[in-house]
């Protein structure tokens, strides 16, 4: 059986902030790999580094403070951080589309989003007749369970409620059917009852146009076990673990990733059980501690955990763990 | 768009109320405030007596000035001073609408044929600084928000503030003596709205007079707001180019220009269109420095000679006015407003 094909494959990337305080090393030697057609979970608590890690494969870190020191992001063989301008423009929004976290801001206040997803279209495809690219509006809209896209299409953001709005912010990522997308906590903001509804939505329309492969990041594991295929869980600007999702949730190997899990709240225990957080709070990524990022947190830390940090080893076929305590044989 | 017509309609009917209000108040101190008319005319009377040094029959015996009763009604009738404050405002009133101003105490004339001989100059003046204003003000906002902290940013910084710590008509003053062919240089005429023997000039050195006659007023007019409205939209875009919908802009494969100038520079134009009326109110109100300086003879001088002269119905009819183009600037900024944003309702 020949390899999964490499869509993208991020190798060695470091993302950094100047800030008055000292340098946030936000991402901090990130490796990861998204393959054709595939959906990734990203996942790991807030402040991980991983928007970060999304907004520096389109280039779009805001500079200064922030600066890719080092890394090759290469999508199809090609390092998109050594693309020009005209050539980095093509590829935004056209090869890899983002969806961002907050609908309620990403959206533009001022013209309606028709046109804002059709702005997609124009710029790509060079669409220039209305007509059509109205068309093409309407039935992308309707693809994400937009009802009366017609009428929705001269809508202004403002009169749109935010599960409307991420839809049409989902829509306008696929409007240039791009080959990778990445949501950035596409459901975060929304009610947890729409959340399931819109990923369900974001999946088939996916399917439908062109296959995308799904970059998903998110802080909530729950969304990862109903969407993804594989997952990379992120901890102080570090890949922790790397592993397909069944085997990960059966048999998570990394300290950390049980511990996420543990905070999950299981189906069939009931409402009043309480959840086991994990101690303590993500470090400042303006000083990773030393040895293994998650020694201060980790239950299980040992002397060398303290000096040494782990890599990013390959225990099993398709699975990379960063943990001194895991070996070929499973757990140590 | 009901709601928004709703919203005008009110806003039309909410004119006359505040017109009276203001126009009430100013003609109600106008008549108490000491110094009026006939204090005025008492004491031209008087100077002129100590003058000739004659007693006259108008002296008592303690040499205090004494007007006849007859003489003093009479006085009254012609200031139209010999009716009570609510009585006469309402005489004042209805003369206005049948657009009759009065007559002024100290040109004689109609006060309406003199404000009409004044308000082109105003108009002239005030509209050219207004433009001015926005055509300077939002493209320099503009670059100076693009290249923010740059060596251009900081430079144009020092000199917006050097030009907002001078007010108008000193900066009116400063062009004049180095400009007037005083001691320097002779580029443009001391003041005025126009040379004399003006009409009898062709149409090009016609146009070419007026324009030598309006840059030192005109750059007096924009000193004053300049520094408020760039900074303005320079401080607007720059919010707006950290907006989250920019970076949508941008992950879609938008040029920087487009996303610039398109999408970041609508937004930041509403704050900036929102003043729009407030600025034209100022530009009017806040003259009369300027005309003095210049020697302009608009609105603002006439306002400002009346109110020493005690001139009152040249006061209130230029307050008419200034009111009118207030309130009329307060709709405009309402209705640019809500040209630009989709978001302005107008209920409530
Ligand atoms: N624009 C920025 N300016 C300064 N620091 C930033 C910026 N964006 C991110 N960071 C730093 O990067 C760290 C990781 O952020 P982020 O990638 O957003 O985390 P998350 O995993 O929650 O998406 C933050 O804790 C912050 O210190
Ligand atoms: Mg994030």
């Amino acid at each position: 059986m020949p390899g999964p094909v490499k869509l993208l494959e991020i190798r060695g990337l470091r993302t950094w902030f100047e800030l008055e305080e000292g340098t946030a090393r936000a991402v901090d030697g990130v490796d990861l790999d998204v393959r054709e057609g595939e959906v990734l979970g990203l996942v790991g608590e807030s402040g991980c580094g991983k928007s970060v890690t999304a907004l520096s494969i389109l280039n779009l870190i805001p500079a200064p403070p922030g600066r890719i020191v080092s890394g090759e992001i290469l999508f199809r063989g090609r390092d998109l951080l050594k693309l020009s301008r005209p050539e980095l423009r093509a590829v935004r929004g056209g090869d890899i589309a983002m969806v961002f976290q907050e609908p309620m801001t990403s959206l533009n206040p001022v013209f309606t989003v028709g046109w804002q997803i059709e702005e997609a279209i124009r710029f790509h495809q060079g669409v220039g007749d209305r007509r059509e690219l109205a068309a093409r509006g309407v039935r992308l809209m309707g693809k994400l369970g937009i009802p009366d896209p017609e009428r929705r299409r001269g809508a202004y953001p403002h009169e749109l409620s935010g599960g409307m709005r991420q839809r049409v912010m989902i829509a306008m990522a696929l409007a240039c059917s791009p080959a990778l997308l990445i949501a950035d906590e596409p459901t975060t903001a929304l009610d947890a009852t729409l959340q399931a509804e819109i990923l369900e939505l974001m999946l088939r329309a996916k399917a439908e146009s062109g296959d995308a492969a799904i970059l998903l990041i998110t802080h909530d594991l729950a969304v990862v076990a109903e969407t993804c295929g594989r997952v990379a869980v992120m901890y102080a600007g570090r890949i922790q673990e790397l592993a397909d999702a069944d085997p990960l949730f059966r048999e998570p190997l990394h300290p950390y990733t049980r511990g996420l899990l543990d905070s999950l709240p299981r189906p069939g225990t009931g409402k009043g059980t309480r959840l086991r957080a994990i101690p303590g709070t993500v470090p400042r990524s303006l000083s990773w501690p030393s040895g293994c990022r998650f020694q201060t947190r980790c239950p299980l830390a040992q002397d060398r955990c303290r000096r040494v940090e782990p890599e990013l080893a390959e225990v099993r076929p398709g699975r990379r763990v960063r943990c001194h305590l895991v070996g070929p044989e499973g757990r140590a | 768009m009901h709601g928004m017509t709703r919203y005008f309609l009110r806003r039309l009917l909410l004119i006359p109320p505040t017109f009276l209000c203001i126009t009430f108040l100013v003609y109600a101190a106008l008549r108490l405030v000491p110094g009026g008319p006939i204090e005025q005319a008492e004491f031209q009377i008087r100077l002129a007596m100590m003058e000739e040094g004659g007693g006259g029959g108008l002296m008592d015996r303690s040499g205090e000035l004494q007007i006849p009763e007859s003489a003093m009604r009479e006085l009254q009738r012609y200031y139209r001073l010999d009716r009570s404050i609510p009585v006469g405002y309402l005489h004042w009133l209805g003369g206005i609408l049948r657009l009759d101003f009065g007559r002024s105490y100290v040109h004689g004339e109609p006060v309406l044929g003199v404000l009409a001989a004044r308000l082109p100059v105003s108009l002239y003046f005030g509209l050219i600084g207004y433009l001015a204003a926005w055509v300077l003000c939002i493209p320099l906002g503009v670059l100076k928000a693009v290249r923010h902290r740059s060596a251009f940013d900081t430079w144009t910084s020092v000199l917006v503030f050097l030009g907002h710590a001078v007010p108008g008509f000193v900066a009116c003053l400063l062009l004049l003596v180095l400009f007037g062919g005083g001691s320097w240089w002779d580029l443009v005429p001391l003041g005025g709205f126009r040379s004399e023997g003006w009409e009898q000039l062709g149409p090009a050195a016609r146009a070419l007079d007026q324009l030598r006659h309006t840059w030192v007023p005109v750059a007096g007019y924009l000193v004053g707001g300049f520094a408020a409205m760039t900074m303005l939209q320079k401080n607007s875009l720059l919010e707006n180019l950290g907006a989250d919908y920019v970076r949508t802009a941008f992950a879609k494969g938008l040029s920087e220009g487009r996303v610039i100038f398109v999408h970041a520079l609508r937004n930041s134009l509403i704050p900036v269109f929102a003043n729009i009326g407030n600025a034209l109110g100022l530009l009017f109100a806040g003259s009369f420095l300027i005309e003095k300086t210049c020697n302009i003879p608009g609105m603002g001088l006439l306002g400002y000679e009346a109110v020493i002269q005690r001139d009152y119905p040249v006061i209130l009819g230029t307050l008419v006015f200034l009111v009118l183009i207030r309130l009329a600037g307060n709709i405009l900024s309402d209705a640019a407003w809500a040209l630009l944003d989709p978001r302005v309702r107008f209920e409530g």
